[in-house]
């Protein structure tokens, strides 16, 4: 009983603690409602959306950062190699001798112009810049268009055509999603020595053109989503099913074509691991973020040091980095759709 | 196949009663009906062949080879890997006393141990695994701040879309760009030291030097949990790998959170805000049982990518037992050159991909038992 009384006295106190009063009060104006003060609901929600905004903005930051860095880098005056180094530790927002600086003699683009010109030292062959990005945009144009084509004619066939052994086709490809790529990595490099595949590039190539199975399966679940009227009215009509695919489906279909096309364009692009797997380490054929790693390996005796390293690194981002400015509505939203990362 | 076979017969026999057709009128309504099937069948067949001819090519003929492989003693320089397994009774692994061990590549591996530091000698298998299992440390971490982010961007404040895109730049750009920024980032002398103060030779490039505790920091800590244990071996350039990979696929994650944010159920989130529940309090008990699918879903490809890091590693420091994931095992012994052992990587390939099937079965059997 005693206990109880002290309570109730304690909790008076506290109601009139002009203290109390005014950390409520406090409180309420941040938004968050105590027993004092009762925060109004549009307060709430002012003071979250602030404080969202300083999240996002510290991680939106904290994204960009290293690419700024990269930028910022490839401006750096490094080619006295002594104090190259030291620049480039020193780099937290604009390089201290940059070849920006008016005094410099070489050029605002020194940096770039070494990378594009200087051959990049492969222990046989004569890698430039140019035999690279041709190398890259071949491995990342042709298979992918190609390939984005062969995917649909399959999504249609699964999607739209009845025909005996679909569904175990389809369980089959299934079943090959679940292999994982670097199980079986091996048999596909000694397969691509026996067909000679690895010296040419044609190993990052031929098997993309035969399509993707994701790519598939998403462009189905597109084709699922249209009228199947439309393909009954042409075949009244007496359209073939190839004159179906080529006149209906891959018009129709070309908002998620475009997607997985621009989403494997991407992958393709950056796919450092697939070059340095099976294309020998001294061949022509190596693709660009491959190049830039054979370049690094020689980079001392190169002019320009690190910098021109950078710089390269920003010829292997930008692409990718503008293609995905200009398409970000259209991958953002196919990669809600599918939920896949890459 | 069996069955389009024997549906082309019947679509040839069909055939073969048209020419006598003409002769028997009252036969005629049967054919419209098969006409279209047959030709369901044979283009439904035309359009998936290229998908079905590539899987079976490049995954399936693979995964049979490298299978078979794993029991031979095989190499680039034998000649053609088809032939060779053609007559693969002959070139079952055989010691050099003449013993037959098919099984050779499945017991080195299990055996074969390396000095990784003057002090200790490991299971090289085991060293590889340890490092692949560390990085998978950034996978939780990876999908909180994801959560984080997600759940801010969801409120209904005006730029969210940009942020959107802003975060996904780091998964569009090309990791060798990127690991070679954050090389130099993280230099002994480098932005990341100075800008928090820190004296951490993150990446040891000296190679030949034990990457012990005190190497790294510069201290002089005695203790042997520090000094000695494997698991400090190159801790800070795994720590480098970690921060780059969860700073890289920060973005997809944080988009597959906000597709399953906008899934959830918002008359569900408005009767319980009306019954009294706090922000924290719909959060988890509303949001996240809708969100679980997305989240298991986000797990069992992160842990399948996980265990099959390659990239990154070896871009920081080539091919190092202190920092390489497991794949580079598999092509150092399988691949890096003329004379190296396919067999031995496709029977490394083989135990990945048995981890990979029981890592997802043990996933499968958690979230089964999660959801009684």
């Amino acid at each position: 009983m005693t206990d109880n009384i002290v309570n109730e006295v304690e909790v008076e106190e506290k109601k009139y603690s002009p203290i109390r009063y005014a950390w409520g009060a406090f409180l309420a104006f941040f938004g968050i409602s105590s027993a004092t003060h009762r925060a109004s609901k549009k307060r709430k929600k002012l003071v979250g959306d602030i404080v969202c905004y300083i999240v996002l903005l510290f991680g939106a930051f904290l994204s960009v950062y290293p690419f700024w860095w990269m930028v910022a880098a490839g401006f750096a005056d490094t080619s006295n190699t002594a104090i190259g180094t030291t620049i480039l530790n020193r780099l937290v927002w604009w390089p201290s001798q940059s070849t920006l600086d008016p005094g410099y003699t070489h050029g605002a683009f020194y940096n770039y112009s070494q990378f594009m010109t200087k051959t990049f030292q492969n222990v046989f062959a004569r890698l430039t810049f140019w035999r690279a990005l041709v190398n890259n945009l071949i491995y990342s144009i042709v298979p992918v268009v190609i390939g984005v084509i062969t995917s649909a004619s399959a999504a249609f066939s699964f999607a739209k055509i009845q025909w005996y052994g679909r569904d175990f086709i389809f369980f089959i490809l299934l079943a090959a999603i679940m292999v994982p790529g670097a199980c079986i990595m091996t048999a596909q490099f000694s397969m691509y020595q026996v067909l000679g595949w690895r010296d040419n590039g044609l190993c990052l190539i031929i098997p993309g053109i035969f399509g993707s199975i994701m790519t598939a399966f998403f462009i189905r679940q597109f084709l699922y989503g249209l009228p199947t009227s439309i393909i009954e009215a042409a075949k009244i009509d007496g359209a073939g099913y190839f004159r179906i695919f080529c006149g209906f489906i891959l018009p129709l279909a070309m908002p998620a074509i475009m997607a997985q096309g621009l989403l494997s364009f991407m992958g393709c692009w950056n796919n450092y691991m697939g070059s340095y797997i099976f294309i020998p380490q001294n061949s022509l054929a190596v693709n660009l973020p491959h190049a830039l790693s054979v370049f690094d390996k020689n980079v001392t005796s190169i002019e320009g040091g690190y910098g021109v390293v950078l710089a390269g690194a920003v010829f292997c981002v930008l692409p990718v980095m503008i293609l995905f400015a200009c398409f970000q509505r259209t991958i953002i939203s196919s990669l809600m759709l599918t939920g896949s990362k890459e | 196949m069996e069955k389009n076979a024997a549906v082309n017969a019947e679509a040839v026999d069909v055939d073969g009663a048209a020419v006598g057709e003409a002769a028997l009128p009252q036969k005629k309504q049967r054919k419209p009906i098969n006409q279209q099937k047959l030709q369901d069948n044979l283009w439904g067949w035309i359009f998936c062949l290229p998908l079905i001819v590539g899987t079976v090519w490049f995954v399936f003929i693979c995964l049979v080879a490298a299978i078979l492989l794993s029991f031979t003693d095989y190499s680039v320089m034998d000649g053609s890997m088809f032939g060779f397994l053609g007559e693969m009774g002959e070139h079952i692994y055989t010691t050099s006393e003449g013993v037959v061990e098919p099984f050779h590549w499945y017991t080195y591996a299990f055996t074969h141990t390396i000095k990784i530091s003057p002090a200790i000698e490991m299971n090289e298998m085991g060293v590889y695994l340890f490092n692949t299992v560390f990085y998978m440390i950034g996978i939780p971490i990876g999908m909180i701040l994801a959560m984080f982010f997600a759940v801010c961007m969801t409120r209904d404040i005006p730029g969210a879309n940009v942020f959107r895109v802003i975060y996904y730049f780091p998964c569009v750009a090309s990791t060798v760009s990127i690991v070679y920024t954050f090389r130099l980032m993280f230099n002994q002398e480098g932005v990341i030291n100075q800008l928090f103060g820190l004296n951490i030779n993150w990446i040891n490039t000296t190679g030949a030097a034990s990457l012990t505790w005190n190497s790294l920091t510069g201290g002089s800590s005695t203790s042997a949990f520090m000094i000695d244990p494997f698991w400090c071996q190159g801790f800070f350039s795994k720590l480098v790998i970690i921060i780059m990979s969860v700073w890289k696929g920060l973005g997809g994650t944080i988009i597959l959170y906000i597709a399953g944010l906008s899934g959830v159920n918002a008359a569900t989130k408005e009767a319980a805000q009306i019954d009294g529940a706090n922000g924290w309090q719909i959060f988890w008990k509303v949001t996240m049982p809708d969100l679980y699918p997305t989240i298991f879903y986000n797990i069992v490809t992160a842990v399948i990518g996980g265990m099959q890091i390659y990239a990154e590693p070896e871009l920081l420091k080539a091919q190092d037992p202190m920092l390489s994931g497991y794949v580079a095992l598999i092509w150092a012994t399988g691949m890096n050159d003329i004379t190296a052992r396919p067999s031995q990587g496709a029977a490394y390939g083989m135990i990945l991909a048995v981890m990979i099937i029981l890592l997802t079965l043990v996933q499968f059997y958690l979230d089964s038992k999660n959801k009684d």
